[in-house]
C-alpha cells in the first residue's frame, strides 16, 4: 500500500510537528549546548569560549546547590502529601450513589487555578493583619513569618501545589478504585479478612497501576516548580525554596547570564532526568516485589 | 442482614458529611477570593467573611490603576484571550494532524517521527528556555502576540493523546471512505474529528487551562505594557497594589472565572473523555 504519494502526504499531515520539532527544539538543544561553554552575557556581540568553567562554577555556587536539594525537599513535602489528600478524597467519593460527579467536579476546581491567582490568595491570607494573623497574635501571642522561615516556606509552597493537584489525582485514584470488582470483596468478608488484611492485600495491589500514574504525576510537579516560589519568596529566604527553573530564571534573565544559565540548564535537564529514570525503576520494582504488576 | 443495612446507611451518611466538609476546605481558596473582590476596600484580606461589600475593585478594573497605558486590566483580559484562543486552536489543529499521519497513515519514516515525538516529549523543557527565547529575539518577534502564540502553538501532549485514541478507531472506517473517494483531510473532517468529541473536550480544556496560567514564557518575551497577559499582569502587580489588594482579587476572579465556565459547560463532555483516558 505504500506508494510515493502516500509518503508525501504523510509527510504533509506531520509537516506542523517536523517545523516546530526543528526550530523550538533539535535547534535550541545545540544552541544551549554550545551557549553553555561561552561567557555570553545576552548582550554583547561578542563572547569567548571558557570551556567547562559555567559548568565547575555553578556547582559550587549556594543557589545552584539549593536548587538541587530543594527539589528532593518539596518530593519529600508535597508527594505525600499530595497522595494522602487524593487518596482521602477517592476513598470517600468512591461508589457514591448520587452527586458523586458534583463532588469530582467542586474538586477539581482548584487544577484549574492559575499559581499566581493561588499565590495572591495565600499571601493575602497570611498578610501582617488578616484574621489569621491577628488570631495568633491575640490569642497565643505569636507572630509567624510564615513566608520568611524556610520550612515554613517550602511547606506552604507545597500545600498550594497539593492543593492543586489533589482533584486531578483524586479523579484518577477514583476511578482506580471503582474498577475493583466489588464481589472480590464480599468473597474477602465471607472468608473473615480484617479491614488491614483488605486494605493491603486487595485494595492496594489492585490500586498499584493508578497510583502509579498520580505518583509518577506528583514526582513530576516537584521538578518543575517555578511560579508559587517566584510569586511568594523568590527562591528566599537564603535560597530556601530556591528551585532550578527560579536559578535559572534569576541567572538568564535578572542577572543576563546566558551562557552560565545555559550551564545549569544542562545540569538541571541532567537531575531531572536521572531522577525521574531512578523515581519510575524504584516505582515499578516496589510493585514487582510484591507482585502486583 | 437488617442491621448491616442500618450499618451500611449510617456507613454512607458519615461518607456524605466527610465529602462535603472536604470540598468546602477545598473550594474555600475560591470563596475567600470572591468574597474579597467584593469587599469594601477597608477589609479586604481583614476578615475570614467581610461585612462590608462594594464594586470598587471591579470599577477599579474597569477603569482606574493607570500604568503607562489607560485601562490596563481589560487590555491586558484581552491579550489573554487572544493568545490563548489562538495558541490552543492550533495546537488543535496541529495535534489533530500529526496524530492522523501517525496513527492512520502508512508512510515511509512513519516510525521515526513518531519515536522522536516521543523522545521530545520526556525530554526536561527547562532546558529549553534560553535558546527559545533568543529565537524569538532572532525571529523579531519579542514583544509580538506571536511570540507568545507560535512556541506554543504545537502540544505534544495532544499529539500523543489524539494518536492514541486514533489508533483505537477502526481502519475499516477510513478504508470506506476512501472507497467513496474521500481525501485524507475530508476523512479527518467528516470522521476522525466528529468520532473524537469527548477527547476533544478534555485536550481543548487542559490545553486552554494551561495556555491560560502560563506565566514564566509570557513574561519573559512581553514586556510593553499593552502587550502583558493577565496573568503576568496581576504577577507584576503583587507590589504596587500591595496596600490595596481589592483590585488583585477583582483580577484573580476575571483570570479564574472563564475557565470555571467552560469548564462546566463542557463538563458531561469532559467526564466522557476522562474515562477515556484514564483507561
Amino acid at each position: 500500500m505504500i506508494d510515493k504519494r502516500n509518503d508525501k502526504l504523510g509527510w504533509i499531515f506531520s509537516s506542523p510537528y517536523l517545523i516546530f520539532g526543528l526550530v523550538f527544539f533539535l535547534g535550541p538543544l545545540v544552541w544551549s549546548l554550545y551557549l553553555s561553554f561561552t561567557d555570553w552575557d545576552l548582550i554583547a556581540p561578542e563572547y569567548d569560549y571558557v570551556g567547562l568553567d559555567n559548568f565547575l562554577k555553578a556547582m559550587a555556587t549556594p543557589g545552584v546547590q539549593a536548587a538541587f536539594w530543594v527539589t528532593y525537599k518539596f518530593m519529600i513535602i508535597f508527594v505525600p502529601l499530595v497522595t494522602a489528600m487524593s487518596l482521602a478524597v477517592a476513598v470517600v467519593i468512591q461508589g457514591l450513589p448520587r452527586f458523586k460527579s458534583v463532588y469530582l467536579i467542586g474538586f477539581f476546581l482548584p487544577y484549574l487555578s492559575s499559581g499566581v491567582v493561588a499565590s495572591l490568595i495565600v499571601q493575602g491570607f497570611l498578610s501582617y493583619n488578616s484574621p489569621v494573623n491577628e488570631f495568633l497574635r491575640g490569642t497565643f501571642g505569636i507572630q509567624i513569618d510564615w513566608l520568611g522561615s524556610p520550612l515554613s516556606a517550602l511547606f506552604i509552597v507545597g500545600l498550594i501545589l497539593a492543593w492543586k493537584f489533589t482533584g486531578y489525582y483524586a479523579l484518577i485514584l477514583t476511578s482506580g478504585l471503582e474498577s475493583i470488582d466489588q464481589e472480590i470483596y464480599e468473597a474477602a468478608a465471607i472468608d473473615g479478612v480484617s479491614d488491614r488484611q483488605r486494605f493491603w492485600k486487595i485494595t492496594l495491589p489492585l490500586l498499584y497501576p493508578a497510583l502509579y500514574t498520580t505518583l509518577i504525576l506528583s514526582f513530576g510537579v516537584t521538578l518543575g516548580i517555578f511560579t508559587e516560589v517566584y510569586q511568594l519568596t523568590g527562591g528566599g529566604p537564603n535560597f530556601a525554596t530556591n528551585t532550578w527553573q527560579m536559578e535559572i530564571f534569576n541567572q538568564a534573565f535578572t542577572n543576563l547570564q546566558a551562557g552560565y544559565a545555559s550551564a545549569i540548564a544542562i545540569l538541571a535537564s541532567l537531575v531531572t532526568f536521572i531522577s525521574i529514570f531512578a523515581i519510575r525503576k524504584v516505582l515499578e520494582m516496589w510493585g514487582k516485589r510484591n507482585g502486583w504488576v | 442482614m437488617v442491621g448491616s443495612n442500618k450499618n451500611n446507611k449510617r456507613r454512607l451518611a458519615v461518607r456524605y458529611v466527610l465529602a462535603t466538609l472536604l470540598l468546602l476546605v477545598m473550594v474555600y481558596p475560591y470563596l475567600y477570593m470572591v468574597l474579597n473582590s467584593f469587599a469594601d476596600w477597608s477589609q479586604v484580606d481583614r476578615q475570614l467573611l467581610p461585612s462590608q461589600y462594594s464594586l470598587q475593585s471591579y470599577e477599579w478594573l474597569l477603569t482606574g490603576g493607570e500604568v503607562g497605558i489607560a485601562r490596563p486590566w481589560t487590555n491586558a483580559f484581552l491579550n489573554s484571550v487572544i493568545v490563548s484562543v489562538a495558541s490552543t486552536f492550533l495546537m488543535m489543529l496541529f495535534g489533530i494532524m500529526v496524530a492522523y499521519a501517525l496513527s492512520k497513515m502508512k508512510f515511509r519514516g512513519r516510525d521515526t517521527v513518531n519515536n522522536f515525538v516521543l523522545f521530545h516529549m520526556f525530554f526536561p523543557a527547562i532546558i529549553l528556555l534560553i535558546p527559545n527565547f533568543l529565537i524569538i529575539q532572532k525571529l523579531g518577534l519579542y514583544d509580538t502576540y506571536w511570540a507568545m502564540i507560535i512556541p506554543k502553538a504545537v502540544s505534544l501532549w495532544a499529539i500523543f493523546m489524539y494518536t492514541n485514541f486514533f489508533k483505537a478507531i477502526p481502519d475499516a472506517f477510513i478504508e470506506a471512505a476512501k472507497l467513496d473517494g474521500a481525501s485524507d483531510f475530508k476523512i479527518l473532517y467528516k470522521i476522525m474529528v466528529p468520532m473524537s468529541k469527548s477527547i476533544t473536550a478534555v485536550i481543548f480544556l487542559f490545553l486552554l487551562m494551561e495556555r491560560w496560567t502560563e506565566l514564566l514564557w509570557d513574561m519573559i518575551v512581553a514586556r510593553s505594557d499593552n502587550m502583558l497577559t493577565l496573568n503576568v499582569l496581576l504577577s507584576q502587580m503583587f507590589g504596587p497594589y500591595g496596600s490595596y489588594p481589592g483590585p488583585l482579587y477583582a483580577a484573580s476572579v476575571l483570570l479564574t472565572a472563564p475557565i470555571i465556565i467552560l469548564f462546566i459547560i463542557f463538563g458531561k463532555k469532559f467526564k466522557e473523555g476522562m474515562q477515556f483516558s484514564l483507561k
